[in-house]
């Protein structure tokens, strides 16, 4: 399959500024997405997206064109710096106002968006998963809750929250290895 | 698949699960991926769940992103017109008129016991340096991650209070031994990647990779 992100990749990891230009602008406004979306915070996620370039450039020669595509291996990257920003972020700050910021979202504001070719798979296979547990799931992925968030929001103990988790994961894993 | 206890597989696939969708905390997340460098098996799950949630990526919005590509160069192609020997002369001249902490290079044939040790990580970053100091030497060790590549170099910088970051020198090799005079206890140390030979400013121009707070024994 056509991936020109991972060619782009190669080529960065053989030093080629050229293609680390060209990778910015095609992909930058996905990973401002990814990082707004999670960071809720358009300064933090302009440094965030600074660092995640930085990232790109110094790690391309650990991307493997046969084990993902580019796209995704950028968009994990992305995800992860967010993620650690934001765990860094709450260690130190109260966690009401993160619980209150995730309630005011609907739990299903995803259900159309994700229709489309791979998404159509796990559409289908989140929705052999209740529905209480695919939206914990799908929240956690796109806003980036941690257990206690998810535990907060669904007022159920933390443990339970990651038996459900755990559970549910391994679901969708026999739905979408099949 | 109900109440029956997970294998110890699953126990790890789901770990990696977790990793990937991001709901463990900063420890947790730390120690998944030291993990995923030391086990091959494991570092597999979790490329699998990176693939098997692509699938969710397509809600993730797009967002206009200004153009950040003038600063992201900076950080990583600092030097591109310096000359390199005259400036590498400048800042270690500099260096050592501006600050009390910089000595010589010192190779220690026995090294004394620790006083004060920092550990310098950074997120999702391979590299793991360990440092410790103790006689009015620090020695630093690579514990992890590879050596800079070709072109660049490691700087070791101390971060004393408000005060503006004093290289330590530059960090080729596995280990290096340097005397610094003071080793304030709660300062931070840092590595920031640099082009060959050095910050050509004094002060750190590439990314910081990893950092650590010095404390005692």
């Amino acid at each position: 399959m056509e991936d020109p992100v991972a060619q782009l990749l190669t080529r960065i990891a053989a030093q080629d500024r050229a293609a680390f230009r060209d990778i910015y602008a095609a992909t930058s406004a996905k990973l401002m997405g990814v990082l707004l979306r999670i960071l809720n915070d358009r300064a933090e996620s302009e440094d965030a997206l600074q660092e995640v370039y930085t990232r790109v450039w110094l790690r391309a020669g650990r991307f493997d064109a046969s084990k993902g595509r580019g796209m995704t291996w950028l968009i994990a990257m992305a995800r992860n710096l967010a993620i650690d920003r934001l765990r860094s972020r709450r260690d130190v700050t109260a966690e009401e106002g993160a619980v209150e910021a995730i309630v005011d979202r609907g739990p299903n504001a995803e259900g159309q968006t994700i229709a489309l070719g791979e998404a159509r798979r796990v559409a289908e296979c989140f929705a052999t998963l209740e529905p209480d547990r695919a939206d914990a799931v799908r929240g956690a992925y796109l806003e980036g809750h941690s257990y206690q968030d998810l535990a907060d929001r669904y007022a159920v103990p933390l443990n339970t929250m990651r038996t459900w988790l755990r559970r549910s994961l391994l679901r969708l894993r026999e739905c979408l290895d099949k | 698949m109900t109440d029956t206890p997970m294998t110890p597989r699953e126990e790890d696939d789901a770990l990696a699960a977790e990793y990937v969708l991001g709901v463990l905390d900063l420890a947790e997340r730390r120690a998944v991926e030291e993990r995923v460098k030391a086990d091959t098996a494991f570092a597999a799950m979790v490329s699998g769940w990176e693939s098997r949630l692509s699938g969710l990526n397509d809600a993730f919005a797009e967002a206009p992103a200004p153009n950040l590509l003038p600063k992201i160069e900076a950080r990583l192609f600092p030097v591109a017109a310096a000359p390199r020997r005259s400036w590498f002369g400048w800042f270690a001249g500099a260096a050592v008129a501006a600050t009390v902490a910089i000595a010589a290079i010192v190779i220690l044939p026995t090294a004394p016991a620790p006083e004060l040790v920092a550990t310098l990580q950074g997120e999702g970053q391979p590299l793991v340096i360990a440092a410790s100091y103790a006689g009015g030497e620090i020695t630093v060790t690579r514990a992890g991650g590879p050596e800079a590549e070709s072109g660049r170099v490691y700087e070791l910088w101390l971060i004393a209070g408000e005060n503006a970051p004093v290289s330590l020198g530059l960090i080729e090799g596995e280990t290096v031994t340097r005397a610094v005079a003071v080793m304030p206890e709660g300062a931070v140390l840092a590595i920031s990647l640099e082009p060959d030979g050095g910050s050509p400013t004094g002060q750190p121009t590439g990314p910081v990779l990893v950092t650590g707070v010095v404390t005692k024994i």
